[in-house]
């Protein structure tokens, strides 16, 4: 019988979620890499059948403290796809203004307090801390703005209040936002700033295989970089409108993970998130962050996952200069939203949350009470590759001290920002190393 | 008063997770404008914006297998060790102690900081508070609205007498 070795850790810290995360391996590679999850999202689909579609927004908001904005989008888009709504422009760009508050928030969030440390060689942001206190600094400083742009939007900077269906409660003069763009324009020199650091990180060297590429899928709209609306894009040639997804895409239920698991029909794993949406949609980044990621080097495709902490900084740019631009636009909408009688439908909404693509279907009855639900999670959508790149990753790593190999699965699974599922606990890990046997 | 605020950690959707956001409706028409009554679901970073250099009440739901559900704990935020809380539900990871740590380190601490744990048992999605969660959580509310009413220079409040 071949003996085991097993090695735990209590639970792996900075990410988002409950689950266990089970690799047994031994020298001629890894046998299993299970990435479990107690807790998915399915209780809230299932908590906001019978409720008023209305609701739909505020509710979603919360399965996730650090990306609401993301849930409120998909779900408002879906319902106004339901009752064929279109908002004029200016409702449009006041969306994309709070959604770049978001992105800058979690994804400085995940940069400073959550990644950094690996890079560093520490085991938290507090640890992190001690040793720089500026960098910690410094990140929160920066996320302080995003807060500040969706709290100015949303109401308030948690669980923001003021995304309704159709449009906003309420909507800001350009007079109200003006204070807020000289915060913005400091941020964006921390945030240039920020990506001259992330840069110069150390990365461990990881590349897959020509037979073994990622399929990355976000968002692509003709001309703005993704965040609100868009089609279904692939490296692989998928072309989709959203209202297409179900068609390509499978959820699946794995036995140990009561989460379920995403794949494209027929092709299986895919790669949702900033590395995703960057290398399809490099070319409507704005000509700073494309100016900035040329001069540091940066390539516009990207495929080592641990370079994603790079790619995130670029959008902490872009979202800044993104917003100061829709500030320097804004008109006041005419109406702060616009309302349709309502009745029965489905209505399907995609938008691109910091961690990737978050895919919503609802259906509605005649009195506007929520029949059925589907959430779609980035988190989700990545747990196979995650898995993967573990598979992949071990083999190159395995001579390393189990501490650092374990420090090192931690990292690549940091590369996703896994939000697991938006409201739980922690991720035990459990490194099983079993001695070689002959067959 | 406005160097006092209160804040709630916890999901408002998650059983007695909620009893915080409970709490901080209950005191709002008491207390706002002149005390901000802060809603944190779940970005703890935050919470070193909003309470450094303030006088802090801090409501949160605790998990503890040797206490009653409904049971009250009392803490010292700045003084006292933290126990674990389920107010990690949404942190990405950084939890309350972490935040403390991180505010003593960065100079970022409130002035002080009076922790309300009380003890929940049921914690799933869509339940609600659980009956002696709820009333644990109206005697917290009264004792917030004391200790205010104190540093306010107002009587001490004393409907329940």
């Amino acid at each position: 019988m071949a003996k085991s070795k097993t090695i735990k850790v209590d639970y792996l810290a900075r990410v988002e979620g409950e689950g266990a995360l089970y690799i047994r391996y031994d020298d001629a590679g890894v046998h299993d890499v299970k990435l479990k999850i107690f807790e998915p999202p399915r209780f809230f689909e299932g908590f906001m059948r019978g409720r008023d579609f209305r609701e739909a927004p505020d509710i979603t908001a919360r399965i996730c403290g650090i990306c609401p904005i993301a849930y409120q989008m998909s779900a408002v888009h879906a319902m106004e796809d339901a009752l064929g709504l279109t908002l004029p422009p200016e409702l449009h760009a006041l969306r994309r203004l709070i959604y770049c508050g978001e992105w800058i928030e979690s994804h400085t969030l995940h940069i400073y307090m959550l990644h950094a440390p690996d890079f560093l060689g520490y085991p938290g942001a507090v640890a992190m801390a001690k040793d720089h206190p500026q960098i910690v600094q410094d990140g929160l400083s920066i996320k302080k703005a995003g807060n500040a742009i969706v709290g100015l939007l949303g109401g308030r900077e948690v669980h923001p209040i003021n995304v309704r269906v159709g449009g906003f409660y309420r909507v800001p003069s350009a007079g109200e936002l003006q204070p807020l763009r000289e915060q913005l324009l400091h941020g964006r020199d921390m945030a240039m700033e920020t990506v001259r650091w992330a840069v110069s990180l150390p990365f461990p060297k990881f590349e897959r295989a020509l037979s073994e590429q990622y399929e990355f899928v976000a968002l692509s709209h003709s001309n703005e970089y993704p965040m609100n609306r868009g089609s279904i894009v692939s490296t692989r040639g998928l072309a989709i409108p959203v209202r297409d997804y179900d068609s390509h895409f499978r959820e699946e239920h794995v036995e140990y993970s009561s989460a379920l698991h995403s794949t494209l029909i027929e092709r299986g794993a895919y790669f949702v998130g900033p590395m995703a949406r960057y290398n399809l949609n490099y070319d409507r980044l704005s000509p700073m962050v494309r100016q900035v990621a040329g001069e540091m080097g940066f390539p516009p495709f990207c495929a080592n996952p641990f370079h994603s902490i790079v790619v995130r900084s670029l959008e902490v740019l872009f979202a800044f200069d993104e917003a100061v631009r829709l500030i320097d636009e804004y008109r006041k909408p005419d109406v702060a939203y616009i309302s349709a009688e309502t009745h029965a439908g489905t209505g399907y909404g995609a938008t691109e949350a910091p961690r990737g693509l978050l895919y919503h279907r609802y259906s509605i009855d005649d009195a506007g009470k929520i029949t059925e639900a589907k959430i779609v999670a980035p988190t989700s959508q990545n747990q196979k590759t995650i898995e993967d790149d573990l598979r992949l990753m071990l083999p190159k790593f395995m001579h390393l001290p189990e501490k650092q190999l374990q420090a090192q699965c931690e990292q690549a699974i940091r590369n996703y920002d896994p939000c697991i599922s938006c409201s739980t606990h922690f991720l035990k890990m459990n490194l099983q190393r079993v001695e070689r046997t002959s067959s | 008063m406005s160097d006092w605020a209160v804040i709630s950690l916890g999901n408002r959707f998650r059983g007695d997770d909620s009893v915080g956001p409970y709490v901080l409706h209950r005191l709002r028409p008491h207390l706002e404008p002149a005390v901000p009554c802060i809603e944190n679901g779940g970005d703890i970073a935050s919470l070193l914006e909003v309470w450094k250099d303030r006088h802090v009440c801090m409501v949160d739901a605790v998990a503890a297998d040797d206490l009653a559900t409904g049971a009250i704990l009392r803490l010292d935020g700045l003084a006292q060790e933290i126990l674990p809380s389920l107010c990690t539900t949404s942190s990405h990871g950084i939890n309350l102690g972490e935040a403390l740590e991180m505010g003593r380190l960065l100079q970022a601490l409130p002035q002080r900081l009076e922790i309300y744990g009380i003890c929940g048992e049921n914690f799933a999605i869509s339940a609600g508070l659980s009956p002696a969660v709820q009333a644990a959580a109206e005697i917290v509310e009264q004792e917030i609205l004391a200790l205010l009413n104190t540093y306010s220079g107002g009587s001490p409040c004393t409907n329940n007498r």
